[in-house]
C-alpha cells in the first residue's frame, strides 16, 4: 500500500502553472462540481442540521420544552448510557466477526467458482443471487430459517439428533444467527470481487510453479494469495463500510432482541429519533457513530489518499 | 483448495462438486422461498415441517398481483435504480477523470474527502434528509430517492472508475486533442469507450445498491404508488398478520428480474472488475 | 429547523386567508393503515361525499403495522407538514399526539356536545382519547385481547373454559396428557420484543389491581405486585404451558399455530376470530370459543384494549371540515357499517347487540363483556420509550437471560426517569 505517497505529485519544483495547466485545473474543478453539489444537498446540509441539533434539547414529544442550547450534554449522556455502549460493542463485534467471515467464505466461494465449468451461468447466478437479494428480504428469510419449531435449521439439526436450539431467543445464538445471515448475504459481493481478482492471475505463474515442483498449497500461499491481495483489500474496505451501518438484517430477524443483545448503533439511532422522537439525543448518537465509522475506516482513507494520477 | 483439484483422477466430479456447493449456497434459500410460495399457510405451520408442498397452489401469486400494485413497485424500483445509476456514473466519471488527469492540487486528499462524505452513514441522516427533501418539495417523487442513492453508490463507482481511467495511456487522449477534441470530448469519445467494461461494472454495482435499499425508501417515498419493491413488499404483511406464503411469492416476483439481469450480464460483472479495476 | 417552522406557519396563515374566499370545494386527505380496511373506509367516504358535495376526501394508505405507520408520521409531522388533515392512530398514541401538539384538540369544535358525545363510547375509549381533560381524537373502531380456546378439546376432556390462571394450567395439562401430541402447544401470548408483549406484562398486573402510574403520573410499581406477572409467566413456562420458544413468539405466529390446530389457547386480538372462521385452510373452524382473559381470581379479569382513533392534525388547513368528517366517521351509524362490512368491533356498547351486526358477527355477543374489562396502556407522551422498556425486559425474562428481579429492577429504574 503506497499510503505515504499521498499528494506528492505533481512535483512542486515548478511553482507557477502554465496557462494550459491553469485552464486544466479550472476544468478539473468544474468536473468535480457536480459530485460535490450532490454531496452538499444529500449529506453536507443534513450533517449541519445534525450537528446543530445535537447540541440542543430537541424532543418532539416534549415541544413545550422548546429547543434550548444545552452544549455537550447529549454527548455526556451518551458516554454514560449503557445502551449506547452495548450497541457500539455489538456494532464492533459485527464488524470484527462478519467482515473477516465474509472474506473467508467469499474467498472459498470464489475459488470454487473459478473452476473451469462447461456451463457457467448457474454457478455464477448462484454466486451472485445473495448479493442481489435486498438485505431486508435476506433478514426475513433467515428469521424463518432460524425459527424454533418450524424453522429449517432446527429441523435439519433434529434430523441428526441435535437441538432444538433457541436461535432467536438466546443472546449468543441470536448473535450467531444474525452473523450467519450477514455473512451469507455479504460474502456474495466479496466473492464477486475476488473472482474478478482470481481471473487476473496469469496461468503462466502456476505453470512455472508446477515446473519448479511447488505443491498446490504452496502455489496457493505463494501465488494466489499475494496476487489476490489488492482485491482482498478492496473487498475488506467495502465490507467494513457496510458493516458499520449494519441495520436491516438484525432489524428483520430479531429487532435487536433478546434484550438489546443484537442491537447495533444504527438501530439504536433509528429507534431514538424515529421512535422515541428524541431528535437531539439521536443526532448526538449519529455524530458519535460517524466518529466510530471514521476510526474504523481510517485504513481505507489512507489507502485512497494515494495520488490517483499514479496507476 | 481449488488449486488442488487437478491432481485428483476424477477431476470432473470435483468440479461438479464445486459447482454444486456454490450454486447451493446461493439457490437453497431462494429455493426454499419458492417452495414456500406454493404452499398454503396451514401447511406451513404443520409439524413436522414438510419440504415439498403437499398440494401446490398458485393462489399466493394471484394474491401478490391483486392485493397490491406490485407492477408499480417493480416499475418504481427499476426507474429509480436506473436513473440514480445514470446520475451516479455521470458525476463519478467526471470527478474520477478530473482527479486522474487534470492538474488538481492534492487530488488524493480531494478523493478522500469526497469518499469520506459519501460514506457518511445515511441511516443517521434520515430526519434531516426528510426535511431537506420536503423543503425541495421532492417527497414521494423519484428524485427524493435518486439523489441519495447516487451518493450511496458514489464511493464504489468512483473507486472503480479511477482505477480504470488510470489504465488508459495519456497518449490516446493527447492524440485526440491534437485532432481538435476538447478535454471533455476526449473523455466522452476516447476514455469512456475504452473503459466501457469498467463503466458497465460500476453501473451494475450501483444498480444493485439502489435495488437493495430499504430505510430511505421507507421514509422518503412512502405513498403506495411511489413505493419501491423492498418497501412495497412489507405491505403484504398485516398489522399482526405475517402471511409467509404470500410474502414468499412476492419475494420470488421481486427476485426474478434481477436474477435474469445477472444471468444475462454475469460475464460483464466479473469481467469488468477484472480488467482494470480493483487495484490495491 | 426553525426556518421550516416559520415556513409552515406562513403557509398555514396564507392558506387560512385564502380559505375564506376559496371555492366551495374542500379537499381533505385522510391517512390510514393498510390493515384498517381502507377499502371499507373509501366506501363509507363515498356516502359522506354524496351527502356533502362541497367536500372531497382522499385516502392515503400507510405502512402495514402501527409502528411503521407512526414512524412515517413522526417524520411527516416533525416537519409540520400540512398535507394530512385526518389521521387514523393506534389507541396508544393520543397522549403522544397531544403532547407533541400534532393533534388539534376537539373540545372547542364539540362545544356543548362534548360530554354527551363522549359519554356514548365504551368507557375505555372515552378515557383513551381524553388527555389532560382535552379530547384529542374520536374512536373509529375497537379491539381487545381475548382468550381464544379450542372448544372441542375442552369439551372432549370435560373442562370448563378457564376463569383463573390455575384453571388454565390444569386444563392445559389435562388436554396435553390426553392428546399426547408433542407438537401441540398449550398456551401462547406475545413474548418477542414487540408491542403485544407490553400487554403480556400489564394484563396480570392490572388483574391484581396494580398500575404503572398513580393519579399524578408518577411511577407506582410496588415491588410485591410488580413482580407477580413475571412469576406468573415464569411458572407457566416452567410447567410447560408456555412453549420454550415463547420469547420469539409474535402475534400472528400464535394465530397461525392456532389456526393450524397446533395450539390449544391463546391471548390474542380480535382479528383472529375472522381468520379462524373465514380462512379456507383453517383447521379449527367452528371449534373456537372466546372468553375474557383468565385472572388470579375468578371475575377479576382485565385485558388490553386496542383499536383505532381519528385525529385532526394541528397542521391541517381545513380543521373545521376535518372535524365534521371525523364526527361522522365516529358515529354509531358508521360503527355499525364497519361491523358489518369489516367485522370491526364497535366502539358503542349498543351496536354490539344490533340485530344486523350480530347476524354478520355472532361472536360479538361474547366479545362485549371482554371489551368492557379492557384497559388502556399507560397514557404518556413518551409511550414508545415506556413500551420499549417493558417489552425488552419481559422478553429478556421470557428468554431466560434475566431473572425476574433483574428485569423488574431495570424496568423500575428506567421507567422512573420517565414517570417522575
Amino acid at each position: 500500500m503506497s499510503a505515504a505517497t499521498l499528494d506528492k505529485a505533481p512535483p512542486k519544483a515548478k511553482p507557477r502553472l502554465s496557462p494550459l495547466e491553469r485552464s486544466e485545473r479550472r476544468l478539473g474543478f468544474i468536473l468535480l462540481a457536480p459530485a460535490f453539489l450532490l454531496l452538499a444537498v444529500v449529506v453536507l446540509y443534513p450533517i449541519i442540521e445534525l450537528l446543530t441539533t445535537s447540541v440542543r434539547f430537541y424532543h418532539l414529544a416534549q415541544p413545550w420544552m422548546g429547543t434550548p442550547f444545552i452544549g455537550l450534554e447529549h454527548y455526556a449522556r451518551a458516554l454514560s448510557d449503557e445502551r449506547f455502549w452495548e450497541s457500539t460493542l455489538n456494532t464492533v463485534l459485527y464488524i470484527v466477526i462478519t467482515v473477516p467471515g465474509a472474506v473467508i467464505v467469499g474467498l472459498g466461494l470464489a475459488l470454487l467458482a473459478n473452476q473451469p465449468f462447461s456451463i457457467k451461468w448457474p454457478v455464477r447466478l448462484g454466486l451472485l443471487l445473495p448479493w442481489a437479494l435486498p438485505l431486508v428480504f435476506a433478514g426475513l428469510i433467515f428469521r424463518w430459517f432460524f425459527e424454533y419449531n418450524q424453522g429449517l435449521v432446527n429441523n435439519a439439526l433434529g434430523f441428526f439428533g441435535i437441538g432444538p436450539i433457541p436461535w432467536l431467543t438466546n443472546p449468543t445464538f441470536a448473535f450467531a444467527a444474525t452473523c450467519i445471515a450477514i455473512v451469507w448475504k455479504t460474502s456474495s459481493f466479496v466473492a464477486l470481487v475476488l473472482l474478478a481478482g482470481l481471473q487476473t492471475i496469469p496461468k503462466s505463474l502456476y505453470e512455472a510453479a508446477e515446473i519448479d515442483g511447488a505443491g498446490k498449497w504452496q502455489q496457493f500461499v505463494e501465488i494466489t494469495l499475494p496476487m489476490l491481495r489488492p482485491a482482498i483489500v478492496v473487498a475488506l474496505i467495502f465490507r467494513t463500510i457496510t458493516a458499520i451501518q449494519t441495520f436491516d438484517i438484525p432489524y428483520a430477524m430479531t429487532n435487536g432482541g433478546p434484550g438489546h443483545s443484537t442491537e447495533t448503533l444504527a438501530m439504536y439511532i433509528h429507534k431514538t429519533t424515529i421512535d422515541f422522537l428524541d431528535l437531539g439525543y439521536g443526532s448526538a448518537l449519529a455524530v458519535l457513530m460517524f466518529i466510530v465509522s471514521v476510526i474504523a475506516t481510517t485504513g481505507y482513507l489512507r489507502h485512497t489518499r494515494r495520488d490517483p494520477r499514479k496507476a | 483448495m481449488a488449486m488442488a483439484l487437478p491432481r485428483f483422477p476424477n477431476k470432473r466430479k470435483m468440479i461438479w462438486l464445486a459447482a454444486l456447493i456454490v450454486a447451493a449456497n446461493g439457490f437453497l434459500p431462494v429455493l426454499w422461498i419458492l417452495l414456500t410460495s406454493v404452499k398454503t399457510e396451514t401447511e406451513l405451520m404443520r409439524l413436522p415441517i414438510t419440504i415439498l408442498p403437499a398440494a401446490p397452489t398458485l393462489q399466493n401469486y394471484v394474491r401478490v398481483f391483486t392485493d397490491q400494485p406490485i407492477h408499480l413497485f417493480l416499475w418504481n424500483s427499476f426507474a429509480v435504480a436506473v436513473l440514480s445509476t445514470a446520475l451516479c456514473i455521470t458525476v463519478s466519471a467526471l470527478a474520477a477523470y478530473a482527479l486522474v488527469r487534470l492538474r488538481l492540487p492534492a487530488p488524493g486528499l480531494i478523493l478522500s474527502v469526497l469518499l469520506a462524505i459519501a460514506m457518511f452513514p445515511l441511516i443517521s441522516l434520515v430526519v434531516p434528509l426528510f426535511q431537506t427533501m420536503r423543503s425541495l418539495e421532492l417527497l414521494n417523487t423519484w428524485p427524493a430517492l435518486i439523489l441519495p442513492y447516487a451518493v450511496l453508490s458514489m464511493p464504489v463507482c468512483t473507486m472503480v472508475l479511477v482505477s480504470f481511467f488510470q489504465d488508459i495511456p495519456n497518449d490516446l487522449e493527447n492524440a485526440a486533442m491534437i485532432d481538435g477534441c476538447t478535454r471533455v470530448g476526449a473523455l466522452w469519445h476516447v476514455v469512456i469507450p475504452l473503459t466501457a467494461p469498467g463503466v458497465f461494472t460500476a453501473a451494475i454495482l450501483a444498480f444493485v445498491n439502489c435495488w437493495d435499499e430499504f430505510l430511505l425508501a421507507l421514509t422518503l417515498s412512502s405513498r403506495v404508488v411511489k413505493r419501491t419493491l423492498p418497501v412495497g413488499i412489507t405491505l403484504y404483511q398485516g398489522e399482526f398478520a405475517f402471511p409467509w406464503p404470500i410474502i414468499s411469492a412476492a419475494l420470488i416476483v421481486a427476485i426474478v428480474p434481477v436474477s435474469i439481469l445477472i444471468a444475462v450480464f454475469q460475464d460483464r460483472v466479473v469481467g469488468g472488475l477484472t480488467s482494470g479495476g480493483m487495484k490495491g | 429547523m426553525r426556518k421550516f417552522i416559520t415556513f409552515a406557519l406562513a403557509g398555514t396563515a396564507l392558506a387560512l386567508a385564502g380559505a375564506s374566499s376559496a371555492l366551495a370545494q374542500t379537499q381533505l386527505r385522510i391517512f390510514t393503515g393498510g390493515q384498517q380496511r381502507p377499502d371499507v373506509m373509501r366506501q363509507i367516504l363515498e356516502g359522506y361525499m354524496a351527502k356533502n358535495p362541497g367536500v372531497k376526501v382522499e385516502v392515503e394508505v400507510g405502512g402495514a403495522t402501527s409502528e411503521q405507520q407512526q414512524q412515517y408520521l413522526n417524520t411527516v409531522l416533525a416537519s409540520r407538514d400540512s398535507s394530512l388533515d385526518v389521521v387514523l392512530i393506534d389507541v396508544i398514541r393520543p397522549a403522544q399526539w397531544a403532547a407533541a401538539q400534532w393533534a388539534e384538540p376537539l373540545d372547542s369544535y364539540l362545544g356543548a356536545d362534548k360530554d354527551a358525545t363522549m359519554a356514548r363510547y365504551l368507557p375505555a375509549y372515552r378515557e383513551a382519547n381524553i388527555v389532560d381533560g382535552k379530547v384529542i381524537a374520536l374512536p373509529y373502531f375497537a379491539d381487545a385481547q381475548f382468550l381464544y380456546y379450542r372448544k372441542d378439546l375442552f369439551e372432549k376432556y370435560g373442562v370448563q373454559p378457564p376463569k383463573t390462571w390455575a384453571e388454565l394450567k390444569d386444563a392445559s395439562k389435562k388436554i396435553q396428557d390426553g392428546e399426547k401430541n408433542p407438537n401441540l402447544s398449550l398456551f401462547q401470548t406475545a413474548g418477542a420484543p414487540i408491542e403485544g408483549t407490553v400487554c403480556t406484562y400489564l394484563v396480570p398486573l392490572w388483574q391484581l389491581g396494580g398500575n404503572l402510574t398513580d393519579k399524578n403520573g408518577k411511577l407506582s410499581l410496588s415491588a410485591d405486585i410488580a413482580k407477580k406477572p413475571f412469576e406468573l409467566w415464569g411458572d407457566l413456562k416452567a410447567a410447560g404451558v408456555l412453549p420454550t420458544n415463547i420469547a420469539e413468539i409474535v402475534t400472528d405466529r400464535m394465530r397461525q399455530n392456532y389456526q393450524a390446530g397446533q395450539l390449544v389457547s391463546t391471548m390474542n386480538w380480535g382479528f383472529v376470530w375472522n381468520r379462524v372462521e373465514n380462512d379456507a385452510d383453517s383447521q379449527v373452524k367452528g371449534k373456537t370459543g372466546v372468553v375474557p382473559m383468565p385472572a388470579y381470581e375468578a371475575g377479576k379479569s382485565a385485558t388490553c384494549i386496542g383499536g383505532w382513533q381519528l385525529a385532526v392534525t394541528a397542521f391541517s388547513k381545513n380543521k373545521a371540515e376535518a372535524v365534521k368528517l371525523i364526527r361522522y366517521l365516529s358515529s354509531p351509524e358508521v360503527s355499525k357499517q364497519q361491523a358489518i362490512l369489516a367485522s370491526h368491533l364497535p366502539v358503542f356498547p349498543d351496536v354490539y347487540t344490533d340485530a344486523d351486526v350480530l347476524k354478520a358477527n355472532p361472536w360479538f355477543k361474547d366479545a362485549l363483556p371482554v371489551v368492557q374489562t379492557a384497559r388502556s396502556r399507560p397514557v404518556t407522551p413518551r409511550y414508545n420509550e415506556v413500551s420499549e422498556i417493558i417489552r425488552t425486559n419481559m422478553n429478556s425474562f421470557l428468554a431466560g437471560t434475566k431473572t425476574a428481579d433483574a428485569a423488574l429492577a431495570d424496568m423500575q429504574s428506567k421507567l422512573g426517569t420517565i414517570f417522575k
